[in-house]
């Protein structure tokens, strides 16, 4: 109790012909801190930005920027910073003039204007830009001065809405860390919208996976990648192998499943809710899974054929293929696997079931 | 093989283009060449060759109805700017459906009625027991009707709403080229809708307004119809002059230099609306 959020969504919703875009959705983004909202496309992470920057209005529910009901206040009345997809820039105006825009608006005095779009593009490192128009800026340049426009103004957040999609591959990566140490040096509430992962885990405080129109799980990157709470967030985040498996006993300590004539056990912590005989899916990550030479008695997941191997540079992945049909993938750092488990060749399989996760089947 | 390489029978596709061009350039050849002939009063045919025809311009009676032609077609470009500017704005970026159909059927269905119906039906409305007048006098607002019909307001009414659809669409065309995120980045950087509309709509609509405005103003310089019914002859613009030199006095010489002087002065003014054009291209709208 107490503490300031820059923005707090309580319970909105939002629909478009009638159905919701955006579902009962509750969100406290706490002061400095770098939220992501990840989905795949069509998940309502645009919506939810939309809504808290007042381009849309919720049906339910109330949105707060420190502190102050802004549900149905208009965007310019918001004190918001946003960096749109393609920037956004004013075309018609100077470098200069689109960073000065937001204070003349707020009817800043000239010279201090001034004095503050210097700062402003000294921060993103384009001081001698300003007498340009955005026409004449490459990409990466056009989103710095996105950036400097948006921060110049001192807003309570800023919304950035998949601002590096645009940007070719190479540029992208250096823009992330510039924008990371930006966001640091500034403070800034950053709220950061995209549905690229690598991006969102790389960046973020915290993250708000989305699915649906529904937050599933919001977390730290590395406790979304540990911990799924929800079989969207397991198979979303990260390469993840699926075992369909029904669940055979249910004891205090352990649970034993069966899939294709294989049984193995796991921790009855990871097993909460199941009952014996109940239909499940097992998700576990690639690197937790081991081969063995065949017959080692560590298999504790059964016995498979090497399919075909994907080299990766750091790892490979082993494809290997049960008696009946279902395919894992294996991961093992550098390549030796390549030799080790050779195309067509018997092996066993070992599993790291304490960092698999046991969802019930849809 | 290039990509946009295109098969050589393309060419005979320009043919209905160049027989249109031949025929008008072959007519306003034939027009000029009437420009140069002496008048024979009460005789159809044309005499000798002559330059005083061009000296006949510099009569005030002549060079008043140009001025006339001019502010009648400035007031009705810069009225229907006024007046399509904000219908053009609600019909590309309202989301309700109901209110676009309402703005398409009462602006741009009335352009598919002839021009004579419509100035026709503006007769019976501005006339001095018309609806407008009608209207005032039974509410009591007025005793005297109002002089609408056969004076330069009523033909600027009449030409605004003759003219109105194509302002709305062409800046309609304009204004649904402006991406609404450059709206959205004003109204985040703490723009008023009026501020936005102002300091971003208004700047990139640019070119739509110039083309608009230009557009309108060199058609209705050339209006006919119009000035002929609503003006009643008290309100004459260059059109109407040509027809009564031509058609009553048969006086073709004149009519012809009367009529290459008003397309002279739609070309200068296409010329500068070009201008215009590039110049905006070069800060990098359009």
């Amino acid at each position: 109790m107490g503490e300031t959020f820059s923005v707090s969504v309580e319970g909105v919703l939002k629909s478009f012909d009638g159905t919701p875009a955006v579902n009962d959705v509750s969100l406290k983004v706490r002061k400095g801190e770098f939220l992501t909202l990840l989905g795949p496309s069509g998940c309502g992470k645009t919506t939810l930005l939309n809504l808290i920057a007042g381009f849309l209005q919720p049906e339910r529910g109330e949105i707060f920027i420190e502190n102050e009901l802004v549900t149905h206040t208009p965007p310019y009345l918001r004190s918001i910073g946003m960096v749109f997809q393609n920037y956004a820039l004013f075309p018609h105006m100077t470098v200069a003039q689109n960073v000065a825009f937001g204070l003349k608006m707020r009817k800043v005095p000239a010279p201090k204007i001034a004095k503050r779009v210097a700062d402003a593009l000294e921060m993103v490192r384009l001081p001698h830009l300003g007498a340009r128009t955005p026409r004449q800026l490459s990409g990466g340049q056009q989103q710095r001065v996105a950036l400097a426009r948006a921060l110049v103004i001192n807003p309570k957040v800023v919304l950035l809405d998949e601002p590096f999609s645009a940007i070719d591959k190479n540029l992208r990566a250096e823009m992330q860390v510039e924008l990371k140490q930006i966001q640091k040096r500034v403070g800034i509430t950053t709220l950061f919208v995209t549905h690229d992962q690598s991006e969102a885990l790389s960046l973020s405080d915290r993250i708000a996976v989305m699915s649906h129109g529904r937050i599933e799980q919001l977390s730290e990157p590395a406790q979304l990648y540990r911990n799924p709470a929800t079989s969207f967030v397991a198979s979303f985040i990260g390469d993840i192998n699926k075992l369909p498996c029904r669940l055979v006993s249910v004891s205090d300590a352990e649970a034993a499943f069966e899939f294709g004539g294989i049984q193995a056990r796991l921790a009855a912590s990871h097993a909460e809710g199941f009952s014996p005989g109940s239909e499940a899916v097992l998700y576990v990550r690639p690197e937790e899974l081991t081969l063995l030479d065949a017959g080692d008695p560590a298999a504790n997941f059964g016995a498979a054929t090497v399919d075909t191997h994907v080299y990766q540079g750091t790892h490979v992945d082993v494809y290997v293929r049960y008696d009946d049909g279902r395919v894992l993938r294996a991961r093992h750092p550098g390549f030796e696997a390549i030799e080790r488990f050779p195309a067509g060749g018997r092996v066993g399989v070992s599993a790291n079931l304490e960092r698999a996760f046991l969802f019930p089947a849809s | 093989m290039t990509p946009d390489r295109r098969p050589a029978y393309f060419a005979w596709f320009i043919l209905p283009a160049l027989f249109l061009a031949v025929a008008l350039v072959a007519s306003l050849a034939s027009l000029l060449q009437f420009g140069f002939r002496e008048h024979i009063p009460g005789s159809l045919k044309v005499g000798g060759f002559t330059l005083e025809n061009f000296g006949r311009m510099s009569d005030w009676v002549y060079l008043r109805v140009f001025i006339d032609s001019l502010l009648l077609s400035g007031c009705t470009a810069i009225a229907n700017l006024l007046l399509g500017y904000p219908l053009a704005y609600a019909l590309v970026r309202s989301r309700s459906s109901l209110l676009k159909s309402t703005i398409l059927i009462t602006t741009i269905v009335p352009m598919f009625t002839g021009d004579i119906v419509r100035t026709y039906s503006w007769l019976v409305v501005l006339g001095k027991n018309g609806f407008i007048n009608g209207g005032l006098k039974s509410i009591g607002a007025i005793d005297t009707p109002f002089e609408l019909l056969y004076t330069p307001l009523g033909v600027t009414i009449a030409l605004v709403q003759y003219s109105l659809p194509i302002m709305v669409i062409i800046l309609a065309a304009a204004i649904s080229h402006i991406d609404v995120a450059f709206e959205k980045a004003a109204a985040s950087l703490g723009a008023s809708p009026l501020e936005v509309l102002w300091n971003v709509t208004l700047p990139l609509s640019m070119p739509g307004i110039l083309s608009g405005t230009v557009t309108i103003f060199a058609w209705t310089l050339s209006a006919f119809a119009t000035p002929q019914l609503v003006g009643g002859g008290k309100v004459n613009m260059i059109s109407n002059m040509v027809y009564q030199l031509g058609f009553s006095n048969f006086d073709f010489p004149f009519a012809a230099v009367l009529s290459m002087v008003a397309l002279a002065l739609v070309f200068l003014v296409l010329y500068f609306m070009g201008l215009g054009l590039r110049r905006l291209e070069r800060v990098g709208l359009h």
